[in-house]
């Protein structure tokens, strides 16, 4: 009976012991302390204020005179997050039209882009995440980031990023609890690269020419910026080319809808002079041939993130595409795009997984 | 006395079960230094030297290095100095190294990525010395998919590295140039060695066992660039009949465990004084893409059926479209290396073992060639256009001819016919 016993606790302790560091989950949750004094390794401004883009209230978000708002057509996902943009012009100077590609804008120009929730759990007001700025000198793009602090009174220099804890209610109601990945300095490359050199993604005239509601009258914003010296060059409207709505289907076909979220959310990297040109795969606007659009394109360095199937795209099935699968997942190794986003962004699944189901087989 | 028979049994089972070679499983203890480690990244002046610490380091996201120069990253040893992604949530890569210029990366480990251990892209110089890259826990295809992996980069040494648990590859070098890969111990991945479409790669001197495939050197078609110009030497590659376990997805996938080395679509390889050892499906396969591509319309037209293929029938693959893209090996010089590979069943979970299996019998050839020729095969003359040729110097060497693309009609084991007078290189 004795020997029993313990045979039995040395085989539980042996058991044990074999399956010590197998299966035992990992996490890691890097803290956020908000700084008192900020380290900026002369980078730029400790503060957000200190450049002095807003007036009155920070968090308002209220430009001052150069300081230009923008929207453009179909944004990248980043977790539902809502984007503020702005363009800061040095006085006196403006932007030149060019007709593809990103506009031309004169050195000391800083792109700003606040990420916000506008619904919060317990809270009557939006909360602003962070501030991204690309800030032009010397024809040269530099990324910084800025932090908001939890009483929204302004926003701090951070170069290695964080996470931050954030409880939104979507558009459908659902309490959303995430932890919003702030990037680091060296992330920002990943997706801004192009030929190895940091360029701005979204101002295009494609993506900006866009109509909003401006004063209550509906405008278009290339028209605005024009109209008011800070774009010269630009052409009559009606030769603008134009970046479909991702969500409007009453205006654009789901082929161009399909084309513009993949441009925006997969071509940033996925593009002959992007980082992941290693592909083979190009999800840009102006690629037309079907292989390398990913149409019975075999991956190159998948892995297991191929999900077992065999080709980018299958016309007709959704189901035995690649990129349906990439996009449907929230698992690092898997996910695509692989940065920026910790949720599922089922609307442009669902847009993508139309297309590829409508596509002739 | 019965007690300690018992406890002797009991003890030996344990210590079989945990040194089952089909997990990894070191003690780690943790401690954080990602904030500091970030920012020491990211302000790394050129030229100058980032020292890690020792201990185990937990990472909740990639490290990454972009746009430096001349910056040498420094533990204290494999076993003093690990970095560890296990459960990472942000980016796919351990280490993350883009647009950099002579980077040396010397005596720490990196494991459990969620993808790739080390990334390097669009480098020039980049050195691994004395690095382990691995995966902790079960080998399966959990694990990430490539150890060291450097793509597009100009100018690669890994050197006296060690990677294991790659459910793709072990050390890769992908669309590169310049690359030598010596002196490293590669076990238990998928691929042990693959260079794919790369330029002048020298492979010598690695100990090369218990991967699916041993050294693989693959040209696949799309890409940015094309390979040729290997030499694979003085290798040591034994036992590598580890069940496949990457995914169908992968080309990988198509590698039957049991083989030593494999070169496909590849011009300009010199394979010699290996040692290929002990491999159940063959030693050396030369083989063309065609071979892969019709093994893939097995698997499209029939997924859950184990049947041969009869013949290779014609297709239409885009491929055919790329005019720099040449689907045949040639220029292939194999010589003086010293094989036994007499394990007695080739791998039944794939296509290419089934069929050496019905084909030619319990016999593991040491070197196979396909059979798959390009249309201008023979030139004018009647003899084997320069481009295409195979040769083939070796003693009392297994030899099969597949003739896979006439329905293995004209299969033979008759190496002679690949003895060069002239050696085209």
């Amino acid at each position: 009976m004795r020997t029993n016993h313990f045979i039995i606790i040395l085989t539980t302790i042996l058991i044990i012991g074999c399956n010590k560091n197998t299966d035992d989950k990992v996490e890691k949750t890097t803290a956020i302390d908000e700084p008192v004094e900020v380290e900026t390794y002369g980078l730029g401004k400790a503060w957000l204020s200190e450049y002095g883009f807003f007036e009155n209230e920070l968090s308002q978000l209220k430009p001052v005179e150069n300081v230009h708002p923008y929207e453009i057509n179909s944004p990248l996902f980043s977790d539902y997050a809502s984007k503020k943009r702005f363009i800061y012009l040095p006085e006196g100077e403006s932007i030149n039209y060019v007709n593809e590609g990103i506009l031309n804008f004169p050195s000391g120009t800083i792109l700003i882009k606040n990420f916000l929730y506008k619904k919060i759990q317990n809270s009557e007001s939006p909360k602003i995440i962070e501030t991204r700025l690309l800030i032009k000198n010397d024809n040269e793009w530099k990324p910084l980031t800025y932090i908001w602090k939890e009483d929204q009174s302004d926003a701090y220099l951070e170069i290695v990023g964080a996470r931050k804890p954030v409880q939104f209610i979507s558009e459908d109601g659902e309490l959303m609890d995430i932890k919003y990945s702030i990037p680091d300095l060296n992330q920002c490359q990943n997706c801004h690269n192009k030929n190895e050199v940091l360029t701005p993604i979204g101002p295009t005239a494609g993506q900006l020419n866009k109509y909003v509601i401006n004063n209550g009258k509906k405008v278009n914003q290339l028209a605005v910026l024009a109209g008011n010296g800070s774009l010269s060059g630009l052409p009559e409207l009606k030769n603008v080319p134009i970046v479909a709505q991702w969500d409007n289907p009453g205006h654009f076909s789901i082929d161009q809808r399909a084309r513009a979220y993949l441009d925006m959310n997969c071509g940033h990297c996925h593009n002959p002079q992007g980082s992941a040109k290693t592909s083979g795969l190009n999800l840009t606007l102006d690629e037309f041939d079907e292989h390398k659009l990913g149409i019975n394109k075999k991956p190159v360095a998948a892995g297991k993130a191929s999900g077992n199937l065999l080709y980018d795209i299958v016309k007709g099935k959704p189901e035995e595409s690649i990129i349906v699968f990439r996009m449907d997942s929230d698992k690092p190794e898997i996910m695509m795009p692989e940065l920026g986003r910790s949720l599922i962004h089922k609307e442009g699944v669902e847009l993508i997984r139309q297309w590829i189901k409508n596509m002739d087989e | 006395m019965k007690i300690n028979f018992s406890l002797l049994i009991l003890l030996i089972l344990f210590i079989i079960s945990c040194k089952s070679n089909n997990s990894y499983d070191p003690v780690r203890s943790y401690s954080d230094i990602q904030k500091d480690l970030t920012a020491k990244f990211i302000l790394a002046e050129d030229s100058s030297v980032i020292e890690l610490p020792e201990g185990h380091f937990l990472f909740d996201k990639s490290l990454s290095l972009e746009g430096k120069s001349h910056l040498t990253i420094k533990g204290k040893g494999i076993d003093k100095t690990v970095l560890s992604f296990k459960g990472q949530t942000d980016g796919a890569e351990g280490l993350r190294i883009t647009n950099c210029n002579s980077i040396t990366l010397e005596d720490f480990t990196v494991e459990d990525a969620a993808g790739d251990n080390i990334k390097v892209m669009d480098t020039k110089d980049i050195t691994f010395r004395r690095m382990k890259v691995a995966w902790t826990g079960k080998i399966n295809e959990d694990n990430g998919a490539y150890g060291f992996y450097p793509v597009m980069c100009n100018g690669v040494i890994i050197e006296e590295c060690e990677s294991m648990g790659s459910s793709d590859a072990g050390v890769y070098v992908g669309q590169s140039e310049n690359v030598i890969i010596r002196n490293n111990i590669v076990y238990q991945n998928v691929a042990g060695i693959e260079s794919e479409n790369s330029d002048n790669v020298q492979i010598y001197g690695n100990e090369v066992y218990d991967n699916t495939g041993g050294i693989l050197v693959f040209n696949l078609p799309g890409l940015s660039r094309y390979g040729r110009n290997i030499k694979v030497y003085e290798n040591n590659v034994y036992n590598n009949n580890r069940k496949n376990f990457s995914v169908p997805g992968a080309i990988v996938g198509y590698v039957p465990a049991g083989a030593g080395m494999i070169i496909l679509a590849t011009s300009n390889v010199e394979v010699y004084q290996n040692s290929i050892k002990g491999h159940k499906t063959g030693g050396i396969a030369i083989v063309s893409y065609e071979l892969i591509k019709a093994m893939d319309e097995m698997n499209d037209e029939k997924p859950d059926e184990a049947e041969l293929p009869d013949g290779i029938a014609a297709f239409n693959a885009d491929y055919k479209s790329d005019p720099n893209y040449d689907p045949y090996p040639g220029k292939i010089y194999i010589h003086n290396n010293v094989y036994d590979n007499n394990k007695w069943i080739p791998d039944l979970n794939s296509d290419m073992g089934k069929l050496l299996l019905v084909k030619n019998g319990l016999k593991t050839p040491d070197v196979i060639i396909d059979g798959i020729l390009p249309d201008n095969y023979l030139g004018e003359n009647g003899r084997v256009n320069d481009a295409y040729k195979i040769c083939i110097e070796e003693e009392g060497v297994k030899f099969l001819y597949l003739d896979a693309e006439n329905d293995f009609k004209g299969m033979h084991e008759n190496v002679n016919n690949y003895k060069c007078e002239q050696i085209i290189l």
